[in-house]
């Protein structure tokens, strides 16, 4: 059998009174492009720090590729990148001196850390400004840093907390193909963002966090034939004038909010 | 037209109204809110008992000021009277300075993006700049000095009332002028910085008028005494065509029966405030139009673009120790070299024994302290050794505290913490090392070459301090970080437990070394003080190490806060 990328069991995260992730048993293969969605609030950013080391969970176990990541944390996060939510990055290091930083933190030999910083500086045209320091930059090239950062040992899994928020077009098109290549490669991919075209385009699977339980998880065709399934069984049409379903339609459904609370009007605003 | 309501715009001063309060009820429920932690309402008291001293130093200081100008009025001394104006205004002016102390100030652009118009923004300045403890006791003691001339002479107090109302208009107009000035220059890293060095070089200014003072006041005195009239005369002179001397000028040609020159002083004095006012509004429109102050860089040229295109270099190798460890070390010597205020932090033990040149051991006998040891001169080498390692005990109990966001990296790499403290306490040690070694260069070609024996012993006080400072510091570091920039001044609030912590530590510390420098020396052994020290040092070091070994455990345990806290925005 296959070691899944990620699985937990039993996962739980309480702070104080409020349970901000609840009994999860989450199942990731390797060389997935996964989505993992949910309102605000809803737990995903406790999970993904939970899953990169960020935060002890209060319950449950976690397994990265096979390994206990309570136990063995080192060998974990070697095999994995992270952008997280606060992007992790040292405000008062040039791009190439972070970039090469983080690849000797990784165990890359000096002149292969140098190397590939360079490389990556290219590739997401970030090597225009020697001289600026990262907490001069725009936050839509501090993400791009953080992504690059994030790949420069070339992981097995990468995990990004809304890694197209706040990146401009031309950016976000070059941040997706190298996603798909790292796919293409074998890699898995662990997202989260608001932006479900952007999830649809790019996931092959998808879970959805709900009040800090996981309340879907599967390919999006899956979800497609469960959501209409239960449509069915509930005597309503759940096909769409288009007749499939999107992601958001599906989204919707399943944490309980409908196209009609989101169109309801405000008397006040004419 | 569809989707704009048509409702009756209600009238300008009614919105303002409404502004106003809800401003009012923004802050008072931010303060209701800060009580709902044990810290805040800790704050709270705290403030509490600073409010009554600023009371207390309101009264008192009007009282003393009321008898002061009440004496100079029945004298008809007005000119001393501007004086007495001139200690109002030096305070009012620069005790907000220096207790702020180029801290990141209330962002006055949050309200910018309201519709409010730009007299309700100005006034909203004006208010937020006078509700501040240096008004109340600036207006306590002006109207002390009021008070004190109207008793001495009862005709003279309309005119008080008025010129020093004016007064303190005049001041309340400076300070908001000065701090929107100086909220421009903060604004931008680069000017953040050079202003942190200026406040520095006035702050060490301002530590050496004693020594100064003390010297050329001992060995010169007669020749600076002939020079000071000439020079105070120019100075009088002057003096009379600022603010405080203008309303002593506008006194005493009142109690002299020339209303007309008095009117035409007050006439000045309000030409002051005018010029306070242009300056002020100035900035305030600037900022009001949307200017903008953020540190994003300025898009620069294509052909700038094009000449400069970045080379990575490889890092530094640390012989002997891991890549991770060689890494931090790297990343923290460049934090260090970008810290303009930080690097002339590490120059102050040089101006320390400068001050020490000046004071007194450019007046102690030689030899002195010790019977049978070193003089008194000699010991320049060690105090400032023990400077130089309370100077950084800033960096070594606060060693995440420039972390910021990237603390998050140290958990998500595959690094443990050991390494990075051990990379962190590595730098620190080096400073250390560089520090002694500029000391005593700087101590042979100021005072003498230190003997071998307290050289020795001063280098291994310096290690045992520095293990010991270490281990506390990363203990510190780790249970109680604080977020901190290297191109703020002042107020960035150190934890009050650290503070307690460094003082207790350097206590110990320093009583150690001093009480076997001072045995020692008293039998003439001071090559003992080396053994005696080594020996702590090595105890010392023995408690660094079981305490590296456990350092990961305890940062684990402690990484939801240690993110809390650093990633905290400003």
């Amino acid at each position: 059998m296959d070691v899944p990328a990620i699985s937990t069991e039993h996962l739980s995260r309480r702070f104080g009174d409020l349970v901000a992730v609840d009994d999860m048993n989450l199942r990731v293969t390797a060389g997935q492009f996964f989505g993992f969605l949910g309102p605000n609030g809803a737990g995903k950013s406790t999970t993904i720090k939970m899953l990169t080391g960020l935060l002890a969970p209060s319950s449950g176990r976690m397994e990265i590729l096979g390994l206990d990541l309570t136990g063995n944390p080192v060998e974990v996060k070697r095999q994995i990148g992270v952008v997280p939510e606060g992007m992790a990055l040292f405000g008062r290091l040039t791009g190439a001196e972070y970039l090469n930083f983080v690849g000797r933190m990784y165990g890359l030999g000096r002149d292969t850390a140098a190397k590939r910083a360079a490389e990556l500086l290219e590739f997401m045209q970030l090597a225009d400004q020697p001289k600026a320091l990262i907490a001069d930059y725009s936050h839509g090239m501090q993400k791009k840093l953080a992504l690059a950062a994030a790949v420069i040992h070339g992981p097995k899994i990468l995990f990004l907390d809304e890694p197209f928020e706040g990146v401009d077009a031309i950016a976000s098109g070059t941040l997706k193909s190298m996603l798909n290549g790292m796919i293409a490669r074998g890699a898995t991919i662990f997202l989260t963002s608001h932006v479900l075209e952007i999830v649809e385009r790019l996931c092959s699977h998808v879970a959805i966090i709900y009040r800090g339980k996981l309340v879907a998880q599967g390919s999006l065709e899956e979800l497609r034939t469960g959501v209409q399934a239960q449509a069915t069984q509930a005597g309503t049409d759940a096909a769409t004038s288009g007749g499939k379903l999107t992601l958001e339609e599906i989204f919707l459904r399943i944490v309980g909010g409908t196209r009609a609370a989101a169109e309801q009007e405000l008397s006040w605003l004419g | 037209m569809a989707g704009v309501n048509s409702t009756p715009e209600p009238p300008a001063w009614s919105v303002a109204r409404e502004q106003f309060a809800a401003i009012a009820q923004l802050r008072w429920r931010i303060f209701v809110h800060s009580l709902r932690t044990l810290r805040g309402r800790l704050e709270v008291i705290s403030w509490a008992f600073v409010g009554l001293a600023f009371v207390g130093m309101g009264i008192g200081g009007s009282v003393g000021l009321a008898a002061a100008a009440w004496f100079l009025t029945s004298q008809r001394q007005f000119e001393w009277l501007a004086l007495v104006l001139w200690g109002v205004l030096l305070y009012w002016q620069l005790f907000p300075v220096m207790a702020t102390a180029f801290a990141e100030n209330f962002d006055s652009s949050n309200f910018l993006r309201f519709p409010i118009r730009y007299s309700s923004y100005f006034f909203i300045r004006m208010v937020y700049g006078a509700l501040e403890p240096t008004t109340l006791i600036g207006s306590l003691w002006l109207i002390g000095i009021t008070l004190g001339v109207g008793i001495a002479d009862p005709s003279l107090l309309p005119w008080a009332a008025l010129l020093l109302l004016t007064f303190g208009a005049l001041n309340i107009l400076l300070a908001r002028m000065i701090f929107a000035w100086i909220e421009r220059w903060l604004a931008r890293r680069k000017t953040r910085e050079i202003l942190g060095i200026v406040f520095l070089l006035f702050i060490i200014s301002v530590q050496f008028i004693g020594p100064v003072m003390n010297r050329y006041g001992n060995h010169r005195g007669r020749h600076s005494r002939v020079a000071i009239p000439g020079v105070a005369m120019n100075l009088v002179s002057a003096e009379k065509f600022t603010p405080p001397g203008l309303v002593g000028a506008a006194l005493g040609a009142a109690s002299e029966g020339n209303p007309a020159i008095a009117l035409g002083s007050w006439a000045l004095e309000c030409g002051y405030a005018a010029i306070f006012l242009w300056l002020l509004d100035l900035r305030l429109r600037a900022q009001f139009r949307g200017e903008n102050l953020s540190e994003a860089a300025a898009p620069r040229s294509a052909a700038a673009t094009a000449r400069e295109k970045t080379t990575v270099r490889e890092g530094i190798a640390l012989p002997g120790f891991s890549p991770p460890v060689a890494a931090v070390f790297e990343k923290e010597l460049r934090y260090l070299s970008r810290s303009g205020p930080m690097l002339f932090n590490l120059a102050m033990p040089l101006v320390v024994l400068a001050i020490f040149l000046l004071g007194p051991a450019g007046n102690a006998p030689h030899p002195g302290a010790f019977r049978n040891g070193p003089g008194f001169r000699e010991f320049a080498f060690p105090i400032g050794v023990a400077y130089a390692l309370l100077i950084l005990s800033n960096l070594m109990y606060n060693c995440f505290g420039t972390e910021g966001g990237g603390i998050q990296f140290y958990f998500v790499a595959p690094v443990r913490f050991r390494q990075i403290l051990l990379a962190k306490n590595l730098i620190h040690g080096s400073l250390i090392a560089f520090e002694a070694c500029l000391l005593w260069v700087a101590v042979c070609l100021v005072f003498q070459r230190p003997s071998i024996g307290l050289t020795l012993a001063t280098l291994a006080g310096a290690v045992f301090g520095a293990l010991v400072n270490f281990s506390v510091g990363d203990l510190f570091s780790l249970y109680s970080p604080k977020k901190f920039d290297y191109a703020v001044f002042g107020r960035q609030r150190a934890s009050g437990t650290t503070a307690l912590a460094v003082f207790g530590v350097q206590a110990v510390v320093f009583g150690i070394c001093a009480a076997t420098f001072a045995a020692t020396a008293h039998f003439g052994k001071l090559w003992l003080a080396t053994l005696i020290l080594l020996a702590f040092a090595a105890a010392a070091f023995a408690g660094y190490t079981i305490l590296l070994n456990r350092i990961d455990r305890i940062a684990i345990n402690r990484r939801e806060s240690l993110v809390t806290e650093l990633c905290r925005a400003q």
